[in-house]
């Protein structure tokens, strides 16, 4: 290998290298105006965590399987994982081996940013050597690949569906620059050095390429131009990064690093939602998941759309699209880079609340559910709101409850107050805290020491929310498959076949898949629905949508209740009251709450 | 005139009259009813609004004179195929009939109460229907009904609701809820009445007269504004939670006895129907007539015809009325 030119330069790289410098100076300027909007804690916590090697080591393992491998999109669509990764890791792959073959042959031009990238144009080939043959080799073949990644991608916009993806983002002008451009590189690179393989050398790709080229090519007039074509792509391609998608490929790497460090989003816009945003690939995974999406007309309130405007400070339609989610989770579920949009629309409504409201609080002190010391429970039942609208779920609970055993007390039988959630969820935090206070205060005097809830949506808040020290927060699933299996509750197993349906808050919101499935194995046959765990469907019914109309809501319910209905269940089981109550009216088989199946089908271990 | 054959589905009021107008007009009429007996809703009630005539005097005299009408209970239609200009009807009992014209009196059903499952129908002991109600009147015994001192009435269960897919009002609930406040106080005199209600609409003659003597005579309270949930106490006993509107306060009552006023929906067979005659039924789910005003018994498809409750919630003297004129109506068809 020996260098074409002593000056080791081009003018060819002048667009790629201005792009270089600029995309990296608005890197720099961009990480550093996020670190400086942290909050103090947070820039602490995020600083020390650079130097933990702990984290750091996770930070290195999710950058390659996110950032390069794309495991996350895999396990969902294998063809587009495909199409991501072979992309992004053969990228990866060449500049790394470019950098590897400057470092071994021309060390002395290893500091120069575009050597590695135009090698070939730079070097020729003076005798063959293994090394360089399997460096050239390795080339093609990455280059090969990622052309195969191109070829998907251009399928992909004809036809999203072919990969796994029932509608795709719709692209704004500079994304379909910056995409065409990015189409263009790799095409152009296996032009620019198929046209040198003569004097380069190459390997299958190139050479062929040149092969094929020489015989009708007489001169070598074009190549230089091809070089241009494939710096200008580039350029063009960094120029427009920081105003298009692809600006997530370096900001995500910069978003795990805060994600590991803990932090988490506390404004919309600002320090760690800037880096979110900037995170999103626009990749669409989260409009095929949205629930709203059963009406074609509702793709528009889609979390990408969202981020999008957020991105671009539309303040009217973002917030439209804030206040109009279900709050179910489920794009954040889906999202390959795990960006929190349901936290950020939530923030952006806490933010953009005008007015205070005039509450009334002072029935909270009149509200005295704690038992005299004689009749202090251990376990203390809080219905919720959702569960007093669904009083079989109650009735049932007590039943269950007597039959176990367990000295137990209603905590809102007589009228309780409410968790606070739909209120945290309307984006008026502040004005819950005056009834977590005093639920706090109830809860911490009754002498209990379990807090059982058969509300999904105010277990989370009693969970994320409530500070309850000594006192163990639980849900009826949980509890009841407690019981059960201690042996406190004998069950039957029934005949009947049933599908259960996982609700939004206790799912995606807590964590809890388990538990309910175990249960109702003991007691019927199990059949699955068509989206389970963390892909379920939300009911339509959420407290979490502030403007979505009953007629919306009706097609996801109708929607939720047919993909429940795959494997033709008898019955449908739930967890959540709300969910019982949305889908009630809209199921031909019967919904029932899970703690009405258990009483159903269990006894007292005594009788 | 051709002596033709139709076909009634539904022996309600609204289709017995039906039947019988046509017989009059010299057409062969078969009534189809699916019940082991004739007359719906009608034969389940005890007394009628507003002026308390007993319900199977009405039903006695509606089923006079039915010689001519050749009527089949206990009898499910099967299918119904379209031939030529006729339909050939293919009854549960093997029977297939040839019809000229099909008139489907399907009426309503009586809203499931236990879809409201705040108001814990099914669930508490003490909460029942104004059909059930209506059954304790007619027979004399419930075991949820054992001296109750302190009575409620539910109005718009299920009607004026979204949530519980009815926007329709029902019609006919506020009437027979002071109706019925009335007659179990006159049962029961010493005990306390109480309607919840949103809106009284007593759009009838007399219907006014009914609702100013429930005041006066009988002393029963009213109270705007809906029930929003009810709980059971350890005795059996009913809690309820309601808002008075017109004070502004909220409210809580205990009861022995909560009725709730189930409402007017679609019949369960209307889609079944629907479907056989390829005829399309709106979100509601009451079929539609091709015109409100100047056709209300006509249907989209040629020779299929609507009376009665199938349109939409009727009072009872409307349903009969309808009955009637469809007959003509089909006749000018038949001609």
């Amino acid at each position: 290998m020996k260098e074409r030119f002593a000056s080791g330069y081009n003018d060819f790289v002048l667009p790629f290298m201005l792009s270089m410098i600029f995309i990296l100076v608005y890197l720099l300027v961009a990480i550093i105006r996020v670190i400086i909007q942290l909050p103090p804690k947070d820039r602490k916590r995020y600083l020390l965590s650079l130097i933990n090697p702990v984290i750091l080591v996770k930070d290195i393992k999710d950058i390659i399987c996110d950032v390069l491998l794309h495991v996350k999109i895999w396990k969902r669509k294998p063809l587009l994982g495909y199409m991501h990764s072979s992309i992004a890791f053969g990228w990866f792959m060449i500049i790394l081996i470019g950098h590897i073959e400057t470092f071994l042959y021309v060390p002395e031009r290893a500091g120069l940013l575009y050597y590695p990238i135009f090698f070939r144009f730079f070097m020729m080939e003076t005798n063959h050597t293994l090394q360089g043959a399997l460096l050239f080799f390795l080339m093609d073949f990455f280059l090969l690949v990622i052309l195969s990644g191109i070829a998907l991608a251009m399928f992909k916009r004809i036809r999203s569906r072919a990969l796994g993806m029932r509608r795709t983002t719709r692209t704004t002008l500079p994304d379909k620059i910056a995409m065409y451009a990015l189409w263009a590189i790799f095409p152009l690179r296996l032009l620019a050095e198929g046209f040198t393989a003569g004097i380069s050398g190459g390997s299958f790709l190139t050479k062929s390429v040149w092969l094929l080229f020489s015989n009708f090519l007489s001169n070598d007039y074009h190549i230089l131009p091809t070089w241009w074509a494939y710096s200008i792509a580039l350029g063009t391609f960094f120029f427009c990064l920081p105003f298009t998608r692809y600006m997530h490929i370096p900001t995500e790497i910069f978003f795990i690093t805060l994600k590991n460090a803990g932090i988490k989003s506390w404004h919309p816009r600002k320090g760690y939602a800037l880096a979110e945003i900037y995170s999103c690939s626009s990749c669409g995974m989260c409009i095929d998941a949205c629930p709203m999406n059963a009406q074609k007309k509702n793709l528009k309130y889609s979390s990408v759309y969202f981020i999008r405007f957020l991105r671009r400070r539309n303040r009217r339609k973002m917030e439209e699209i804030a206040d109009k989610c279900l709050q179910c989770g489920k794009c954040v579920a889906v999202c390959p880079v795990e960006v929190d949009s349901c936290r950020l629309k939530l923030l952006s409504r806490e933010r953009h609340r005008d007015g205070k409201i005039k509450a009334d609080y002072t029935y909270l002190q009149r509200v005295n559910t704690v038992e005299p010391a004689e009749k202090r429970p251990k376990v203390l039942y809080y219905a919720g709101c959702m569960s007093q609208l669904t009083p079989s779920i109650g009735k049932a609970m007590g039943s269950l409850l007597d039959k176990a055993s367990v000295e137990w007390s209603p905590m809102d039988k007589d009228g309780g107050i409410c968790c606070g959630r739909p209120l945290i969820l309307s984006g008026r935090r502040e004005e819950a805290q005056a009834m977590i206070q005093r639920n706090t205060e109830l809860i911490l005097a009754s002498g209990a020491d379990t807090l059982l809830v058969t509300c999904p949506i105010c277990f989370k808040v009693f969970r994320e929310e409530y500070n309850l020290p000594g006192i163990r927060v639980v849900h009826h699933s949980q509890y009841l498959n407690e019981l059960v299996k201690s042996g406190a509750l004998k069950v039957e197993k029934e005949d009947t076949r049933m599908v259960y349906h996982d609700p939004c808050e206790l799912g995606r919101g807590c964590g809890i898949y388990e538990e309910p499935r175990e249960l109702l194995s003991k007691v019927c046959e199990l059949v699955p629905a068509g989206h389970e765990r963390d892909e379920s469907i939300c009911c339509g019914g959420s407290v979490g949508s502030i403007t979505l109309s009953h007629e919306e809501r009706v097609h996801i319910t109708d929607a939720a209740v047919e993909d429940l209905m795959t494997n033709h269940p008898q019955e449908i089981v739930t967890a959540c009251p709300l969910c019982l109550k949305t889908f009630s009216p809209r199921s031909a088989k019967k919904v029932r709450d899970l703690a009405e199946v258990i009483d159903r089908c269990s006894t007292s271990p005594e009788k | 005139m051709n002596n033709r054959n139709v076909v009634i589905i539904g022996g309600g009021p609204c289709g017995i009259e039906a039947a019988k107008t046509l017989a009059k007009l010299g057409h062969t009429a078969f009534l189809i009813e699916k019940e082991p007996h004739l007359g719906g809703h009608l034969a389940k009630w005890d007394r009628l609004f507003p002026y308390g005539q007993k319900a199977d005097e009405v039903l006695n005299k509606i089923t006079s004179g039915l010689e001519n009408v050749k009527w089949f209970v206990d009898t499910q239609v099967t299918s119904i195929n379209r031939i030529d200009k006729s339909y050939n009807v293919i009854l549960g009992n093997g029977m297939s009939i040839l019809a000229d014209a099909v008139l489907l009196t399907t009426g309503f059903s009586l809203f499931p109460a236990e879809k409201k499952e705040e108001y814990g129908y099914g669930i508490y002991d003490r909460v029942i229907t104004n059909a059930d109600l209506e059954h304790y009147f007619a027979e004399g015994n419930d075991h949820r009904i054992q001296y109750p001192k302190k009575i409620g009435f539910v109005h718009c269960v299920g009607s004026r609701d979204e949530k519980a897919g009815n926007r329709q009002c029902s019609k006919v609930c506020c009437a027979t809820a002071v109706k019925q406040a009335c007659e179990i106080k006159e049962k029961f005199p010493n005990s306390t009445v109480y309607c919840f209600y949103m809106d009284l609409r007593m759009f009838g003659r007399n219907y006014e007269d009914m609702y100013l003597e429930a005041q006066k005579k009988y002393g029963i309270i009213f109270v705007r504004g809906r029930v929003s949930e009810v709980s059971e106490k350890q005795d059996g006993t009913l809690l309820i939670k309601a808002e008075d509107t017109l004070s502004g306060k909220p409210l809580r009552v205990s009861l022995d006895l909560l009725v709730l006023m189930a409402g007017m929906v679609q019949n369960s067979d209307t889609a079944k129907f629907a479907q056989m005659l390829s005829l399309n039924i709106p979100e509601d789910g009451f079929f539609q007539s091709k015109n409100y005003f100047t056709a209300p018994g006509v249907s989209s498809k040629k020779g299929v015809f609507y009376a009665g409750a199938c349109t939409g919630p009727k009072t009872l003297p409307e349903a009969i009325a309808e009955g009637k004129s469809v007959a003509l109506t089909i006749d000018e068809y038949l001609l």
